[in-house]
């Protein structure tokens, strides 16, 4: 409204308003009914039983994730383009609709609302992280649609009661600690450390898995000598770092998710901390983590993953090998998680053999996929029960070294070197 | 003892840190009343200048500093009389807006220039220490806090001593006058964006060894170093240097001694606390305020 | 056709699109992205009602779409609470917050205020991380899912966000009709004056912050339900802040639709540039495109669709020729100026002193600006001061306002001390004062300016139209006898110096003034005004209100004054009679090297 609003003026007699206002009102209703006659006529096409098979979802390509939400996407086309080499799915192409939401949470939903409704996607793949994962599994489960999300394993998504999301790793945050905390209890009792310090950060995907490797380290009688979590936004850890040097426990579990793994390593390094025993979720199983913290200062460093590039499981060798071809690089974990997810959504296309969101989430829900990441089959929450891998850091390989089955060396290296400068 | 010596030792080389990559943002803000929402995505482009450097050519990200300011300066050049300059003769406010849209064009040139991957510098300093006794100094903080001394003292001799400070200072105090004895408010305004973008070339270069960024991470820095500014008062580049130095301390006794959950949040708190309580900043005097009159 | 009957046209027909929309198309997108584009409009109008009225710019808006999702979330998740019902507490809770971030304006205006609401966004939502025994700390808050047919869409959600956002559009219209916009635009032009003129801006500012943040609190008390999960980062989101002010700029900060529209253009364009592009460099592409057109924007459209738009929309329809600004810039229809005034007080005790200042001392550093100043001025009197630059005659007037404190002394208006009371208390009591150069508000029409002042608080009259028919019959009546009628609805700006003079002398006047302070009313003026002010300040000491005068202009001085104090260096040092004082050895020396003489030679008639 302009200035002029508040000043006196004349105004038109009431009636002439009125008139104009109803004129209006016809006229609008008859552009609404235009445009909603166009976009019925566009949704005849839904329920296609050929042409290609549209999969759509939408991924953080920009904002603070961006880097994995990349690795994720090549995982996907790597996925998309092997399907469509080999004949399709059920007789169709496959065609991948990928939008972005830049970690808006709102903007990601909106955006699984548009791939369902206006795209009218045959199928959904998740997205990453599970701030973003929360609210989409939402719109999916409101909506009837199947949902496979390649990352997104806190907790809270797994309580509500959704028949049609699943988790395609081994297993979900809860897990994490598992094989570590065997593999210490698995030592004699003198080489096992007396002292731990744990610090996370403030994180759905690292602070409960902390959490949960203190009790139950703690009841192994190893004593908390440090605890402390930190906010995201935390950027500076060589105040950390002293403290924790200061309390000089053998082992340090650290709940890291992304930079700040490397952030608080090269802070130990400076202040010349070097634990026994290093546990670090996320942060070591990236490529950059190496040559980040200095290559031979990653040696003996723990961590879990859910995927190994080694593992024996059947398709992985090549995938690892058909990813680094088409790409140039070798594939991230991130990179594993979504081709895991192409391939468990496959599995169900092709056992059930038409496009029925009910059915494929209840032969998911009642049958075992085979999987790059190994075996994979479901509670009735989505919830996969698998096993995390423990992997460890040996001359400059991520090997894993829990559990027997999937380990690709025997040997587990129980003491870390100090650090190389 | 030594657990507060090193604490403060932290802080006060973190701080350092802090002071080196708010000064182009002082200068903006204390001169010309512009908050200059690109700080933080000129910062990250630095440190990627740098970053580049030193993995295609091996060229120290410190030397790399040196090497960029002079392409930064042109930068900023550019952006005040495309950009800056307009947007302040339509009007000034709207300043704030315009470099956060220019914010948003860089992190995405950033973007398609270097993809989404975390990347930082790896000297030799890097992760190594100097040790007094049982107290470790950092050398890649210690030489980034060296480089922002450098910096604060070679600014303030520019800005008191040569012409530009003259011109400075009358073209704000009085442009039309400033005009009438040949100080053209523009050419002050240019000369002001390219000492304060080429200033972010060493702020850049620190953020490539002491931390390691992606494109988004302007985010982080945009908010820290519009906290040293505003606790340092305006445009003051020693108040900005003690501003930096005290939130760093700060910070670093916050995490030793409080609860490192809170550390992150002692910037927001101290600007909460000086702005309501001391609005003209922590190292500025109160001055007669109706001497206009 | 007028530009409000097209606006009215196009609201109605817009409204009616909206109102039909979803039930003639089950498109769910489009459903969801108008309920986004809802929640930004409703964000950005109220946002608007405290950045675009009162110039508080607010970068941290978010905290209130975070206040009101999580106590409705909260409720909803751990006390069954319906979320319809739990988004009107948490309305409730933003209010509370509002009242509570409003009072951080008294000591923080402009860039600063726009840093703490910066710093507040970011303080709340750490607390709302760490509370994690209320809030779910960082693994966030699972709402239960809507429980109605599918059949439905997103209507619960689709109508009330509609609802609310027709709600807080005619609540915005309204308070910008209202005595209470009009006094938040006075704030946001000139707020220390405002408060010279008897507006309790505190109490402006509260009502202005409670009504932005309590629809957007509702407002985000219906999203936490549409998106069924919470965490902090989502909400207490500094982009959905920025967006609410982006939205504001584009559509045309200050006005009523031009957020709404903003919201318009800026969340569908949002979601096209996001979901438009494909491929891994989409979302560079899309921060370019963002980034390029609100730099267009900027540069291009700087006050905003809107307002370009009806310009532009004016400008084609001007058919007949605008008065030209000079026309009845004339003499006054009366031969000599004078304004009723009944002053405040006078019907109590005839005689006295209407202002005694005793000792006062104002120190600025090591500098005594005012030092240990005696003066009075007798009821119904016209008291001069003089002295030379820098004296403290000005600082002595802030003093006396209350525009800054005094370090000690006593200062009583009509028998009653003032010196702690505020700059609005003590206008309440009868004190007015004009500036050297004159402070009109430029976003108030000369009327607007002239019944802006306040005598007392009172909340009816903050609804009250802007200007009144009562109000308007008397200022009209005030303007004529200046010979400005013919300006009553034009900008201040339209005006020439001296006009202005008079102008703010009438805004004063509106207080009824016991005590009226005049710096140097008769500078830089033309004759001709500056005997028509002579006038007015002789009809106004007839009608019994007290005038103290700051002027260097001796011969005016002395043909309106009865008594003069002089001033030199913060301290008085002589009083006395214009004869009297110019014979004054000590006052000649003060004067010394000065041009003024101090002879009243000519006098004016």
């Amino acid at each position: 409204m302009s200035e002029q609003d508040a000043r006196p003026r004349q105004r038109p007699s009431k009636w002439v308003a009125g008139r104009r206002g109803i004129a209006a009102v016809g006229v609008a209703t008859l552009a609404t009914m235009v445009l909603a006659a166009c976009s019925s006529s566009n949704s005849g096409s839904s329920g296609n039983t050929s042409g290609p098979l549209k999969i759509g979802m939408s991924l953080p390509l920009t904002g603070p994730v961006a880097d994995v939400s990349k690795s994720g996407y090549e995982g996907y086309r790597l996925w998309a383009s092997q399907v469509n080499a080999s004949g399709g799915l059920i007789g169709r192409q496959v065609t991948l609709k990928v939008l972005d939401d830049g970690f808006q949470p709102a903007q990601s939903g909106s955006n699984y609302t548009r791939l369902i409704t206006q795209d009218k996607v045959d199928l959904l793949l998740g997205t990453f992280s599970s701030l973003l994962n929360a609210p989409d599994s939402a719109i999916a489960a409101r909506q009837g649609m199947l949902y496979i999300e390649p990352s997104g394993g806190a907790a809270t998504l797994f309580t509500r009661g959704f028949k049609n999301l699943f988790f395609a790793q081994p297993a979900t945050t809860t897990d994490l600690p598992n094989q570590f905390v065997e593999w210490v209890t698995s030592l004699p009792a003198d080489q096992r450390p007396k002292t731990a310090a744990y610090v996370t950060q403030d994180d759905p995907s690292a602070s409960p898995a902390v959490a949960i490797f203190k009790t139950k380290l703690e009841a192994l009688g190893i004593r908390t000598v440090y605890n402390e979590t930190y906010a995201p936004e935390e950027s500076n850890f060589d105040t950390i770092a002293a403290a924790v040097s200061h309390a000089s426990p053998e082992l340090v579990i650290h709940g890291a998710v992304a930079t700040d793994g490397v952030q608080f390593v090269r802070s130990l390094e400076k202040v010349s901390f070097s634990p026994k025993m290093l546990f670090q979720t996320k942060s070591p199983s990236d490529e950059t983590y190496p040559s980040a913290i200095g290559t031979k200062n990653a040696q003996a460093v723990f961590t879990s993953v859910a995927w190994s590039p080694q593992a024996k499981y059947p398709g992985n060798a090549e995938f690892v090998a058909a990813y680094t071809k088409m790409f140039g690089h070798a594939p991230s974990e991130d990179a594993a998680n979504s081709y895991t997810a192409g391939q468990v959504l496959a599995a169900a296309v092709k056992a059930v053999g038409r496009i029925d969101q009910k059915a494929l989430a209840d032969w998911l829900h009642s049958h075992t996929v085979d999987t790059i990441v190994g075996p994979l089959k479901w509670d009735s929450t989505g919830v996969p029960q698998g096993t995390m891998l423990l992997a460890q850091w040996q001359n400059g390989t991520l090997q894993i070294v829990a559990p027997k089955s999937a380990a690709t060396t025997q040997e587990v290296l129980n003491l870390k070197p100090a650090w190389a400068s | 003892m030594t657990e507060l010596l090193q604490t403060l030792i932290f802080g006060a080389l973190i701080g350092g840190v802090y002071a080196l990559m708010a000064t182009g943002l002082t200068l903006t803000f204390g001169v010309m009343k512009i908050v200059n929402m690109t700080q933080g995505a000129l910062l990250v482009l630095s440190a990627y200048l740098c970053y580049s450097l030193w993995v295609h050519f091996g060229i120290d990200p410190i030397l790399g500093a040196f090497l960029i300011t002079a392409p930064m300066g042109l930068l900023g050049v550019a952006l005040y009389k495309l950009v800056i300059e307009r947007v302040q003769r339509i009007d000034h406010g709207l300043t704030i807006v315009a470099t956060f849209a220019l914010a948003m064009i860089a992190e995405g040139l950033i973007a398609l220039a270097w993809g989404p991957n975390t990347r930082a510098t790896t000297p030799p300093y890097f992760n190594r220490s100097f040790r007094i006794g049982s107290l470790v100094v950092p050398q890649a903080q210690l030489y980034a806090c060296l480089l922002a001394i450098g910096v604060t003292v070679v600014l303030q001799l520019v800005i008191k001593r040569s012409w530009l400070g003259y011109a400075i200072t009358a073209a704000s105090e009085n442009p039309e006058g400033a005009r009438l004895v040949g100080v053209e408010p523009v050419r002050v305004g240019a000369w002001i964006f390219a000492i304060s973008v080429a200033s972010t070339a060493f702020g850049g270069a620190a953020l490539s060894f002491l931390f390691q960024f992606v494109p988004d991470s302007q985010d982080v820095w945009i908010g820290l170093t519009l906290s040293v500014v505003i606790l340092g008062g305006l445009g003051s580049l020693a108040g900005a240097f003690a501003a930096g130095l005290l939130l760093g301390v700060a910070e670093a006794m916050t995490t030793t001694y409080v609860s490192v959950r809170w550390a992150t949040a002692v910037p927001t708190l101290m600007i909460l606390i000086v702005l309501t309580i001391r609005p003209q900043g922590l190292f500025t005097r109160a001055t007669r305020q109706d001497l206009a009159t | 056709m007028r530009v409000t009957i097209l606006r009215r046209t196009l609201v109605v027909a817009a409204l009616a699109v909206l109102i039909a929309y979803p039930i003639v198309s089950n498109d769910l997108y489009y459903q969801n992205l108008l309920i986004l584009t809802f929640m930004l409009a409703i964000g950005a109008s109220g946002w608007n009602i405290m950045g675009g009225y009162a110039g508080y710019i607010s970068l941290g808006n978010s905290v209130f779409i975070g206040l009101g999702a999580y106590t409705t979330g909260i409720l909803a998740a751990k006390h069954g609470v319906s979320p319809f019902l739990g988004c009107l507490v948490g309305g409730l809770v933003c209010a509370i917050a509002a009242a509570l971030l409003s009072l951080v304006t008294r000591r923080t205006r402009g860039m600063y205020f726009v840093i703490v609401t910066f710093a507040v966004l970011q303080l709340l939502a750490l607390v709302t991380t760490t509370w994690s025994s209320l809030t779910g700390g960082s693994p966030g808050l699972a709402l239960p899912l809507p429980t109605w047919s599918l059949d439905y869409q997103n209507w619960p959600f689709y109508y009330p966000l509609l609802g609310l956002l027709v709600l807080t559009v005619a609540v915005s219209a309204l308070v910008r009709r209202s005595k209470l916009g009009l006094g938040l635009f006075a704030i946001q032009d000139d707020e220390d004056k405002a408060t010279g003129l008897g507006l309790r801006t505190a109490v402006y500012k509260m009502i202005a912050f409670v009504l932005g943040g309590t629809f957007i609190g509702i407002a985000g008390g219906i999203y936490a339900y549409y998106v069924t999960f919470l965490n902090t980062g989502a909400v207490f989101d500094i982009v959905a802040s920025v967006l609410m002010v982006l939205a504001a700029l584009l559509g045309g900060r200050g006005t009523v639709w031009g957020p709404v529209v903003g919201a318009f253009i800026l969340e569908p364009l949002a979601n096209f540039t996001s979901t438009g592009i494909g491929g891994a460099n989409s979302g560079a592409i899309r921060l370019l495109i963002f980034g390029g057109l609100l730099l267009a924007v900027v540069l291009f459209l700087p006050r905003g669709v809107l307002p370009t738009a009806t310009s532009l929309w004016q400008r084609a329809m001007a058919r007949r020729s605008r008065p030209s600004p000079d026309e009845g810039a004339g003499p006054a229809q009366r031969s000599s100026a004078s304004i009723s005034v009944s002053p405040r007080g006078s019907d109590v005790d005839g005689g006295g002193r209407v202002l005694e200042v005793h000792d006062v001392v104002k120190t600025f550093g090591g500098l005594h600006a005012v030092d240990g100043v005696d003066l009075a001025v007798e009821r119904g009197s016209i008291t001069g001061l003089i002295g030379p630059n820098g004296s403290g005659k000005t600082t002595l007037f802030n003093l006396i306002d209350g525009t800054v404190a005094a370090r000690s002394g006593h200062i009583a208006l009509g028998g009653k001390r003032i010196d702690r009371s505020g700059r609005a208390t003590r206008a309440h009591a009868g004190l007015a004062r004009t500036y050297q150069l004159p402070r009109l508000f430029p976003s108030l029409t000369v009327i607007e300016n002239i019944v802006l002042p306040e005598r007392r608080l009172s909340f009816t009259r903050l609804w009250r139209k802007r200007v009144t028919s009562p109000e308007r019959q008397r200022a009209i009546a005030v303007l004529e006898s200046l010979g400005l009628a013919n300006f009553a609805d034009t900008s201040p700006a339209d005006l020439s110096y001296g006009q202005r003079k008079l102008v703010e002398l009438a805004q004063a006047l509106w207080l009824d003034p016991a005590l009226i302070m005049l710096d140097e009313p008769a500078a830089g003026i033309s004759p001709a005004l500056s005997q028509r002010l002579a006038d007015l300040i002789r009809s106004l000491h007839s009608q019994g209100v007290g005038i103290l005068l700051v002027e260097h202009d001796l011969a005016f001085l002395s043909s309106l004054c009865q008594h003069v104090y002089v001033m030199a260096n913060g301290k008085i040092i002589a009083n006395g009679s214009v004869a009297e004082v110019s014979a004054d050895r000590a006052v000649v020396d003060a004067y010394l090297g000065d041009d003024v003489a101090l002879a009243p030679a000519e006098v004016h008639a």
